[in-house]
């Protein structure tokens, strides 16, 4: 049987800082709100339970005024070497690992997106119920019954 | 600007997808267009709840009514699901950006610091 990829995405990064400010710059929403938005972009965090099932919630400003609220829950922080949380809406699971070699910091940090791997799912089912016409009943018992499992 | 004032609840594929049932829906259209009737045969939940998924589905343009004689039939329309795609290219870009902020941001701290 095929198996469902979780969609990620992953970027890695060193930075010429100690893993002592670069975890400073995480734990403190003063330092985290400087730097989250994209250019032009500013970042008000309402609220930042900063602990092993604490909600995280903030909001990034557009520099068209557009606000974007985000809310996310901290599933794992394991000092200045991981935090990872969930995202919802869109829903993702994001890790972020910090590894240090005493000079310089790491960061390696991966999200996965679940309902991604799913729609690229659909997308196929789709596909092949184009060039199984004759089969689609049968095609869509098999996806509904897949579907209990989701 | 002027969008912003009167602006309609955002309808996205996210919203689309954010709930089982319509993921479950998002399935059953993959194979084929379908009446609201055999849709909501699937489902445990009444015939009210799930057309209620489907006009969230509509207004999302995951999906699209075509009238067909007497019945609605719907359909996946499959390009809006694309979108996701371009939406993680986006995403990547956003994070990169971010990265270079932190880079900028530490880089500040530390001369602050020090």
């Amino acid at each position: 049987m095929e198996t469902l990829h979780d969609r990620q995405i992953s970027l890695k990064r060193t930075f010429d800082v100690s893993l002592e400010l670069m975890w400073e710059a995480w734990k403190n929403p003063d330092h985290l709100s400087q730097w989250w938005g994209p250019d032009a972009f500013t970042t008000t965090i309402h609220k930042m339970d900063f602990q092993e099932g604490g909600e995280w919630l903030l909001t990034m400003h557009g520099p068209d005024g557009t606000n974007y609220p985000n809310r996310s829950v901290f599933k794992e922080i394991s000092p200045m070497k991981r935090i990872s949380y969930d995202h919802f809406n869109p829903d993702f699971l994001a890790v972020v690992d910090f590894e240090s070699d005493g000079e310089q910091t790491t960061l390696e940090w991966t999200m996965t997106f679940k309902t991604a791997a799913l729609l690229q799912a659909v997308l196929k089912a789709h596909n092949a119920a184009e060039g199984l016409k004759q089969n689609g009943i049968r095609l869509q018992q098999y996806i509904t019954e897949k579907l209990q499992k989701l | 600007m002027v969008a912003n004032k009167s602006k309609p609840i955002r309808r996205d594929i996210f919203q689309a997808i954010a709930d089982p049932t319509r993921r479950a829906i998002i399935f059953l259209l993959a194979v084929g267009a379908m009446t609201p009737n055999a849709i909501a045969e699937h489902f445990k939940s009444s015939r009210q709840a799930v057309s209620k998924h489907l006009k969230v589905l509509v207004e999302c343009e995951v999906v699209n009514q075509e009238q067909q004689g007497r019945e609605i039939h719907y359909h996946l329309n499959s390009e809006k699901m694309k979108e996701i795609e371009k939406w993680l290219e986006q995403f990547k870009k956003v994070m990169e950006n971010r990265f270079n902020n932190l880079d900028q941001y530490l880089t500040k701290l530390k001369n602050q610091k020090s």
